[in-house]
């Protein structure tokens, strides 16, 4: 059983790898924002994951407390970008 | 059986995943790979909360993931249609210079 979390926590780490590259290397500003969601993701995933290996459901309120930071920073980012481009009217 | 249930759900999760990370890896431009990043990472998220429901089998988690999962289904389309309207305009931007 534990033997699954750890392949839970190594699939989840894998899943890190595409999302710094298009964090770090990233053609255009959308394509950071899109790798930050994926490690967004990943983090919730991992945080489930730790509620489950201790039991407690602490953890469940970090990965309700990062969708939510997630959603405004995404929707902050978005905002940026689309001020840059210029068509900040809406 | 609602743990072994769990387990599955718990990977094929993280497999979904796993593809959506494929994607944002490999589909060539901003628009198709958050495509992928979004809709197949809403799918996962809410799999793996699913999975967790199971396994812990609690109403002290469920109702907990309940909420997790309603937050994210409230926002990530939000989040994915503000930056795909942000990605596009930045790209016609990008086209209009060109010419």
């Amino acid at each position: 059983m534990t033997l699954l979390f750890m392949l839970f926590i190594v699939a989840a780490g894998l899943v890190t790898v595409p999302g710094l590259h298009r964090l770090l290397v990233g053609p255009t500003l959308a394509d950071r924002v899109i790798g930050l969601d994926l490690l967004f993701a990943v983090a919730i995933v991992l945080s489930l994951t730790a509620a489950l290996l201790s039991q407690r459901t602490v953890f469940l309120d970090v990965a309700i407390g990062l969708a939510v930071v997630g959603f405004v920073a995404t929707l902050a980012w978005a905002r940026l970008i689309q001020l840059r481009a210029g068509g900040g009217s809406e | 059986m609602s743990a072994i249930l769990g387990w599955l759900v718990c990977g094929l999760a993280l497999l979904i995943l796993l593809i959506a990370a494929l994607g944002v890896f490999r589909l060539p431009d901003a628009l198709s790979r958050q495509h992928a990043a979004t809709k197949a990472a809403t799918l996962s998220l809410t799999l793996f909360a699913l999975g967790t429901g199971l396994l812990a089998w609690d109403w002290a988690w469920t109702w907990r993931l309940l909420v997790l999962v309603m937050i994210l289904f409230a926002a990530l389309p939000l989040a994915s249609h503000a930056l795909g309207r942000a990605a596009a305009d930045a790209s016609d931007r990008e086209l209009g210079d060109d010419q």
